[in-house]
């Protein structure tokens, strides 16, 4: 029966895949399609029955050929230098150790805050307006700050702050959110009826948290980890832009230098983007991995 | 011994608010050890309020009530009380012998003791098949019998149940009937049992408590006794029987009021 089961969702992985990859490709199609079609109004200055005062035209340099991006992965900035694919993978690496950093880190302090507020109204009403509002403060807002707090004097701490870690604290701010808000629905979800029947046990709030309500909110707090784990990754790479990682390696790092030298290369724009992609959707992944494995054994449902 | 004892008890819900509602007016009430009261009355006449008032669960408005001797929220402290609702309430994630183990590991029994008696309880409710099983691959009445194991796990003083089988078909019922009062002869447990059904009430029951609408009113106590302390009389002959139909009419007059 398990082994059973476990075909069956193999079944429907490589489905979803292979659907994934058939959207890929139409994009591409879609894609090279506008390209010809922008260009030929572009080329021939024709206007075709005023069509051509409605879509933009293009060019190579707009929107560079699909065989041009993905050779440009091969390239290297010198000849003989570390090419851009082998670039964007340390790169990325790189970043999700950041973005991993950033989603323990504010996953903890999610759950801190779930809990904290799922305790009492009093604590609801008085720390949930702050932490709405700290999510309407732009991210870049807050990178100067906790450069400078990195900067200040952090000996007592056993190990020495790099500016990565900075890079992380400010994703975190993004990775706590979602664990918040989804825990404190999760801690809230359980039924009266499971409520008065650990009260006629004489339970302690202690023992309601971590046997009811904790195992309660997991299917929710999944949901949250998957938002946090691409919001994690996000993060990093903004908090690597606007810190400006001296010596830093990270996918910021590269599209930032991507989008430097644009002028010469509008192909390296799109590395950027498709890097970013794929290692958020890595990210991502690896949390449905993690959910399925824990949520099959508790017999939970997934929470789409 | 009295187990429940209940004097001119009241219960007012959101006292002196534009909302107020008096759920219960001058309750008397007492029931001694190995009885089995069934509460039937109309809707929203303070039934599971009165369940509750005696589980502790709420506090009472005025009047008098001691459960062995004690208030209900002592009572409850001391874990005196098991309690089953209209659903089986089990925990999805665990299954069917770890729920049965959640009152006991909050009461801080060993892991050993606690899969002993468990094991014992799922032999009880005839489920020792499905100890692995997780509540989403189990029957309603399945679930409701693991509850019922889960209640009576910790040998309760008194077991309070809310319409337990209020959501199972005719004929799952009937067994269900016929197992809990098995499992209550041989755990020699009291019980209040709040019911909709008339013959379930007079089925069950050594006293059926018929209740008015609104404010709840104790109207009359019917005495059933059908088994008259024969265990072991036979259940299908009891329900067939000239005094079961009899107690059934007697009950209704008494809840239509003639």
């Amino acid at each position: 029966m398990g082994k059973k089961l476990f075909l069956l969702l193999n079944k429907a992985a490589v489905r979803r895949i292979l659907i994934f990859i058939a959207f890929l490709v139409l994009l591409a199609l879609a894609y090279t399609a506008y390209k010809a079609f922008g260009q030929a109004l572009d080329d021939r200055q024709r206007d075709w029955w005023f069509i051509g005062s409605f879509f933009p035209r293009t060019d190579d340099r707009n929107m560079p050929p699909i065989l041009d991006i993905l050779s440009e992965f091969g390239k290297s900035p010198r000849i003989g230098g570390e090419t851009y694919i082998s670039q964007l993978f340390s790169g990325a690496l790189f970043t999700l150790r950041e973005a991993f950093v950033a989603f323990v880190v504010g996953s903890i302090v999610g759950l801190v805050l779930a809990v904290l507020l799922a305790q009492s109204k009093l604590a609801e009403r008085g720390v949930m307006p702050w932490v709405i509002v700290s999510q309407t403060i732009p991210l870049i807002a807050i990178t100067p700050l906790v450069v400078l707090w990195g900067q200040a004097n952090l000996d007592f701490l056993p190990w020495e702050w790099k500016t990565w870690m900075s890079v992380s604290v400010i994703a975190s701010y993004l990775t706590f959110f979602p664990v918040a808000v989804n825990g404190v629905r999760g801690l809230l979800s359980p039924s009266s009826e499971h409520l008065e029947l650990m009260q006629s046990y004489g339970a302690s709030r202690v023992s309601i948290l971590w046997k009811i309500r904790f195992p309660a909110s997991l299917p929710f707090l999944f949901t949250a980890f998957k938002l946090a784990a691409t919001a994690a990754v996000v993060g990093a790479i903004v908090g690597e832009i606007s810190t400006g990682v001296s010596g830093g390696q990270g996918l910021g790092k590269l599209i930032f230098e991507f989008a430097r030298t644009y002028a010469a290369a509008p192909e390296r724009l799109y590395l950027g983007v498709i890097g970013a992609g794929i290692t958020g959707l890595f990210a991502f992944g690896l949390i449905v991995l993690v959910e399925k494995t824990i949520l099959n054994s508790t017999g939970q449902q997934i929470r789409e | 011994m009295e187990v429940v004892s209940i004097s001119n008890l009241s219960k007012i819900f959101n006292t002196g608010k534009d909302n107020e509602v008096e759920a219960l007016r001058e309750i008397d009430l007492t029931v001694t050890k190995g009885e089995f009261i069934a509460l039937i009355g109309p809707s929203g006449c303070g039934k599971s309020t009165m369940l509750r008032l005696i589980g502790g669960l709420i506090p009472i408005t005025s009047g008098e009530l001691s459960v062995n001797g004690k208030t209900p929220t002592k009572a409850r402290e001391e874990r005196d009380y098991g309690m089953a609702f209209q659903s089986a309430g089990l925990l999805e994630w665990r299954t069917a012998r770890k729920n049965i183990e959640l009152p006991l590991e909050l009461m801080g029994w060993s892991k050993a003791e606690r899969i002993k008696r468990a094991n014992e309880m799922l032999e009880l409710v005839q489920l020792g098949e499905f100890a692995r099983s997780r509540p989403a691959e189990l029957s309603g009445g399945m679930q409701q019998r693991v509850a019922i194991g889960r209640a009576l796990s910790f040998n309760p003083a008194l077991l309070l149940m809310d319409e337990p089988f209020g959501a199972l078909d005719e004929m799952t019922r009937e067994h269900m009937q016929d197992q809990l009062l098995d499992i209550c002869h041989k755990t020699e447990s009291t019980v209040i049992f709040v019911t909709h059904s008339i013959p379930e009430a007079v089925f069950l029951s050594t006293r059926v408590v018929v209740m008015s609408p609104r404010p709840g009113q104790i109207s009359s106590i019917v005495e059933t006794n059908l088994r008259a302390g024969d265990n072991t009389a036979d259940n299908t002959k009891i329900r067939n029987d000239e005094r079961f139909y009899k107690k059934v009419t007697e009950v209704r007059e008494a809840l239509y009021g003639k």
